[in-house]
C-alpha cells in the first residue's frame, strides 16, 4: 500500500472513529465484514475437570449420598434450585443470577466414547471433534477461518498470554492479550514499527507475517486505548479470574469490536480433599459471574451477552479414598445472558443407577450446544464450523 | 539462483541451517556430493545414550510406596526434559549429522506420541534413528512395538475379549494409508490383529498370547489368521500408502502446497524401492524441482527449527540446559508433547500474535540474557521480564559470524549478511537496518546487523 493511500485510510479511520479500519480493509478491500454485530460471546473454561455432581447436586438422590459419604452435600447445605437439584453452597452468587432468569443449566453434557485424559478431552471440547477425530483447529478458529477473514485481528480475544487451540484457525486465529499494558509495550518498539511499514515481498508467507505484525501492533494499540474508556466500579472477586472477567466487561462496555472472549479458571483437578478446593474455585466463579452480569445490566448490555461455561469432563460418581474424585465423563454446562429462551434447568442430570463403568452416561452432545450458539447467536450455519450437522436446542 | 542459496536451501530443509564457518566451505561442493555426505553421516551416527536413565527404567514400581512412586514420576519428568534438551543440542552441534536429527524430528511428528518417561522417550528416538532412513516396514513395526506408542494409543488395553481400536485406527488414518482408504470394519479387524501387543514399564515389548485373537480376520478384502505384521504388509501393498508418505514428506521438506506431479514421482520411487526411505529422501534432494525458487524460503520455520537455527549461528550455550524447553513452550512446540496423535500441524498454525512477537524478539531476548556489552538495551522494543531472561541466560559466541563478515566493505556488509541469514530471494530494506547500526566497533556492528536481520519477519522463513 502506498503512503498516500495509507494516510487516506488513516484519516478516514479517524473520521469514522475507529483507528482500526485500515486493518480490516487490508483483509477484505472495500467491505467491512462484521458478523453478528452487537452480540458478544464469552466462553469460560473451567480447567482440570470440574466435579459436576458437587456443582449441581442431586440432593434427594440416595445413590448420590451412598457414593459420596464424606464429600456429598446434604439437603440442608445446598442452595435449592428445584425438588431434585441444588447448587453447591459456595455458589450463592450464581443463585441470584438463576433467580433473575439469566441462567440456563444444561446437564449430562458430553460425547460418545469419552476420553478421561485432561489434554485429550480438552482438545475434543476445544476443537469440537468427536473422540476418534484429531483436529488441529479449534471451533472458534474455524468460525474465524470461514466467516471472519476480514474481521479485526482481535475479533476473538483470549485474556491470556497465549492463544488456546479453541481459537486457532488454519488462516485466522484469535488474539491473546494477557495484559493490555505489557502487550502494548512489547509491540510498540520503534524498529519493528518501521519494519512493519517497510516494503516487503508479496509472496504468501512473507505477506502473512507482515500482515500479522501490523495487525498485532494496531490491535495492541486499539485495545490499550479501549481499556481506558470505561473503568468498572463493581467489585469483582480477588484473583486472576476476577481480574480477567473485569477486563472483558470493561472492553465490552467500551464497545470494543472484539466479539468473542475467552477466559480460563483452572485448578479443578480435585483428586484429594476436594471440598475446600472446589468450593473456593466455585465461589470465585460465581462471584465473578455475578459481578460481570451486574456490570452488563448496569450498562444495558445484558441482552447482548451470552456466556458459556464448560469443563473438559466431570468426575467419577463415587468418591475415592482421598476424599476426592477421579476423572469422569458427562458434566453440566451453563449458559448465561439476558436473552435466554429457556431459563433454569434445561434437562435432568443423567441417571445414577445406569452408569458406564462408574461414570455418568452423557445425554446431550456438547456439539448441540455449539451448534445452537453458532446458529442462533452467531447467525451462521453450524455445519460450516463443525463439519457435520447437529441439531440446535431451543434455548437462546 | 546462486549456487550458495541452493546449498543453504538443502541444509535448511535437510538440517537446521549452516553455521557461519560451514557457509563458505559447503558452497564449494556440488549438490549431489553434499546429499551423499549428508546421508552417509546420518546413517553412521550413534544412538542417544541410555546411561542416565538406566536406573530409572530398572526401578521396580511394585516394591514402592505411593510417595516413592510420586518421587520417581517427578524425577522421570525432569529426565524426559533432559532427553529433550540433549536432542536439541545434537541438532545444534556442527557436522553433517543434522540430517539424522531432522529425519528423527520428522518421524517424531509423524508417529506422534506423548511420554513423560525418559527411557520411553530415548527408546522412541533410537527407533527413529535406527530405522528413519531404512525400510518403512521395519519402521512401522518398530513403532507398533514401541512402549510409548503402545501406552499412548491404548494398545495395552487391546485384548481379545474387548479390543481397543485406537492404535489400529491411527495406524491407518495417520501413519500409513490415510483417510478414505479403509472402512470402519477394517479398523475393527486390524485392532483384533494387534490384540496382545503390549509393553511393560521398563519399555519392553511383550506379546501376550492369552490376549491375542487368533481367529480369522477379513481385512481390506483378504481373509486369514492375521497378526499385526500381516496388517502392515497388506497396508504397504497398497500404493496409496506410498503416496500418503510421499505427500507428507513433500509437505514437510519441500512445500506445504502440494504439486501432484512431484508427489507421484516420489510415490513411484518409494513404492518401487519396496519402501526404502533413503531412496525417497534422495529423490527429493536430488530432484531439480526441490531447488525451484517457489520452494526456497517458502516454509515457516517450526519453533525447533527456529531455536536450533539461532543456536547454530551464535554457537549458543544455555547456562541451564532446560532453557530450550522453556523456549519451546513459549513458541508452541514441546518435543515429546505433541498436541495430539496427528502431530504438529505446522505452517501458519505456528503463528498467532503472541508467538509472532516472541519469534521476532527471540535474538533480542537472547542478547539481553547474555553479558554481551552492547549497550543498546534502551533501543530494544521488548524487554523480557527479568525472571524470563534469567531462564535463558546463555553464552553467545558471535565470533564465527564476525570472522565471516569482517572483511566485507561497509556498503556490502548488510547485504552479504542477509544472504547468509535470510532465505528470502528478494532484497530487503538495507537502509532501515543501517539506521539502527550507528557508531559501534566493527565487530559490534556485525552483531547488531545480525540482531536486526534476525528480527525481520523474513527470518521466520526457510
Amino acid at each position: 500500500m502506498n503512503t498516500s493511500r495509507r494516510n487516506f485510510l488513516k484519516m478516514s479511520a479517524l473520521a469514522s472513529g475507529s483507528a482500526l479500519v485500515p486493518a480490516f480493509l487490508k483483509g477484505l478491500p472495500g467491505d467491512i465484514f462484521n458478523p453478528y454485530d452487537g452480540k458478544v460471546l464469552v466462553i469460560v473454561q473451567l480447567s482440570g475437570g470440574n466435579d459436576g455432581l458437587n456443582t449441581i447436586v442431586p440432593y434427594r438422590n440416595d445413590l448420590y449420598h451412598k457414593y459420596r459419604p464424606s464429600i456429598g452435600y446434604k439437603k440442608e447445605q445446598i442452595l435449592k434450585l428445584n425438588d431434585e437439584l441444588g447448587l453447591n453452597p459456595a455458589m450463592a452468587a450464581l443463585k441470584s443470577i438463576y433467580d433473575q432468569g439469566q441462567l440456563s443449566i444444561l446437564n449430562g453434557v458430553g460425547y460418545p466414547n469419552p476420553n478421561r485424559s485432561h489434554f485429550r478431552s480438552m482438545d475434543i471440547w476445544q476443537t469440537g471433534s468427536s473422540a476418534t477425530e484429531n483436529l488441529s483447529t479449534g471451533w472458534i478458529g474455524r468460525y474465524l477461518d470461514n466467516h471472519c477473514q476480514g474481521c479485526v485481528p482481535h475479533y476473538a480475544l483470549e485474556v491470556d498470554d497465549t492463544v488456546s487451540l479453541a481459537l486457532k484457525g488454519r488462516e485466522v486465529s484469535g488474539f491473546a492479550m494477557g495484559n493490555p499494558k505489557s502487550l502494548r509495550k512489547t509491540t510498540s518498539g520503534q524498529f519493528l514499527k518501521e519494519v512493519a511499514q517497510s516494503k516487503h515481498h508479496k509472496d504468501e508467507h512473507t505477506s502473512y507475517l507482515y500482515k500479522m505484525l501490523t495487525n498485532t501492533q494496531e490491535s495492541a494499540k486499539y485495545l490499550y486505548d479501549k481499556t481506558k474508556i470505561y473503568k468498572s466500579g463493581i467489585a469483582y472477586p480477588n484473583g486472576r479470574f476476577g481480574k480477567d472477567l473485569k477486563q472483558v466487561a470493561e472492553l465490552i462496555i467500551a464497545q470494543t469490536n472484539a466479539k468473542i472472549y475467552y477466559v480460563n479458571l483452572s485448578g479443578f483437578d480435585t483428586h484429594a480433599n476436594q471440598k475446600g478446593q472446589q468450593e473456593r474455585l466455585l465461589k470465585q466463579y460465581a462471584e465473578g459471574m455475578k459481578a460481570f452480569m451486574k456490570d452488563m445490566k448496569q450498562n444495558r448490555r445484558a441482552n447482548d451477552v451470552l456466556v458459556m461455561t464448560f469443563s473438559e469432563f466431570g468426575r467419577r460418581v463415587k468418591q475415592n479414598a482421598s476424599r476426592g474424585t477421579d476423572h469422569g465423563t458427562a458434566n453440566s454446562v451453563f449458559l448465561m445472558g439476558g436473552n435466554l429462551k429457556q431459563q433454569g434447568i434445561y434437562n435432568d442430570i443423567p441417571s445414577l443407577m445406569d452408569l458406564d463403568n462408574g461414570d455418568l452416561k452423557y445425554t446431550l452432545d456438547f456439539r448441540n450446544i455449539y451448534a445452537t450458539i453458532l446458529r442462533k447467536w452467531m447467525d451462521t450455519s453450524p455445519s460450516s464450523v463443525l463439519g457435520q450437522s447437529f441439531e440446535s436446542l431451543n434455548i437462546i | 539462483m546462486e549456487h550458495s542459496k541452493k546449498v543453504q536451501h538443502l541444509f535448511w530443509r535437510a538440517g537446521f541451517g549452516l553455521k557461519p564457518n560451514e557457509f563458505k566451505v559447503k558452497s564449494r561442493f556440488k549438490i549431489p556430493q553434499l546429499v551423499d555426505s549428508l546421508i552417509r553421516q546420518a546413517k553412521s551416527d550413534s544412538k542417544i545414550s541410555e546411561k542416565n536413565i538406566r536406573l530409572f527404567s530398572e526401578a521396580d514400581r511394585r516394591e514402592m510406596s505411593k510417595m516413592e512412586r510420586k518421587e520417581l514420576r517427578r524425577k522421570g519428568k525432569k529426565l524426559t526434559l533432559q532427553v529433550n534438551a540433549e536432542w536439541v543440542s545434537k541438532m545444534a552441534r556442527s557436522g553433517n549429522s543434522a540430517f539424522l536429527e531432522k529425519m528423527t524430528l520428522f518421524w517424531h511428528g509423524h508417529f506422534a506420541s506423548e511420554t513423560k518417561l525418559p527411557h520411553f522417550a530415548t527408546q522412541q528416538l533410537n527407533i527413529f534413528r535406527k530405522y528413519g532412513l531404512g525400510n518403512f516396514r521395519d519402521l512401522v513395526l518398530a513403532v507398533s512395538r514401541d512402549a510409548s506408542m503402545i501406552f499412548y494409543l491404548n494398545n495395552k488395553q487391546n485384548k481379545k475379549q474387548s479390543p481397543n481400536e485406537n492404535y489400529a485406527r491411527e495406524l491407518m488414518e495417520l501413519f500409513t494409508i490415510g483417510r478414505g482408504n479403509y472402512s470402519e470394519q477394517d479398523i475393527k479387524e486390524a485392532a483384533r490383529a494387534f490384540t496382545g501387543w503390549t509393553a511393560n514399564f521398563r519399555g519392553q515389548f511383550e506379546f501376550r498370547e492369552k490376549w491375542h485373537d487368533y481367529g480369522s480376520k477379513t481385512f481390506m478384502g483378504k481373509t486369514g489368521n492375521f497378526n499385526g505384521e500381516d496388517i502392515v504388509d497388506i497396508l504397504l501393498e497398497r500404493k496409496e500408502t506410498a503416496r500418503f508418505i510421499a505427500a507428507k514428506v513433500y509437505r514437510y521438506f519441500v512445500n506445504e502446497n502440494i504439486n501432484s506431479n512431484h508427489i507421484n514421482e516420489l510415490a513411484d520411487v518409494f513404492y518401487n524401492s519396496n519402501y526404502n526411505i533413503e531412496k525417497l529422501m534422495r529423490a527429493v534432494f536430488e530432484s531439480n524441482w526441490f531447488y525451484d525458487s517457489e520452494n526456497v524460503g517458502s516454509k515457516i520455520k517450526s519453533p525447533v527449527e527456529l531455536i536450533v537455527g539461532v543456536m547454530r549461528t551464535f554457537s549458543v550455550k544455555f547456562n541451564d540446559p532446560l532453557a530450550v524447553v522453556f523456549l519451546q513452550k513459549a513458541l508452541g512446540q514441546v518435543l515429546f508433547r505433541p498436541p495430539n496423535v496427528a502431530g504438529w500441524p505446522g505452517g501458519k498454525t505456528w503463528l498467532d500474535n503472541a508467538t509472532l512477537m516472541i519469534r521476532l524478539n527471540l535474538v533480542n531476548y537472547l542478547f539481553q540474557a547474555t553479558d554481551m556489552d552492547l549497550k543498546v538495551k534502551e533501543e530494544f522494543e521488548a524487554q523480557m521480564r527479568n525472571n524470563r531472561v534469567a531462564k535463558i541466560k546463555a553464552q553467545v559466541n558471535p565470533q564465527m559470524l564476525v570472522d565471516l563478515f569482517k572483511n566485507k566493505k561497509q556498503g556490502e556488509q548488510i547485504e552479504s549478511m542477509s544472504e547468509y541469514l535470510l532465505q528470502t530471494q528478494y532484497p530487503i530494506n538495507t537502509k532501515l537496518i543501517e539506521k539502527y547500526i550507528i557508531g559501534k566497533s566493527p565487530s559490534d556492528k556485525i552483531k547488531l546487523t545480525a540482531l536486526r536481520l534476525m528480527s525481520l519477519p523474513e527470518y521466520q522463513l526457510c
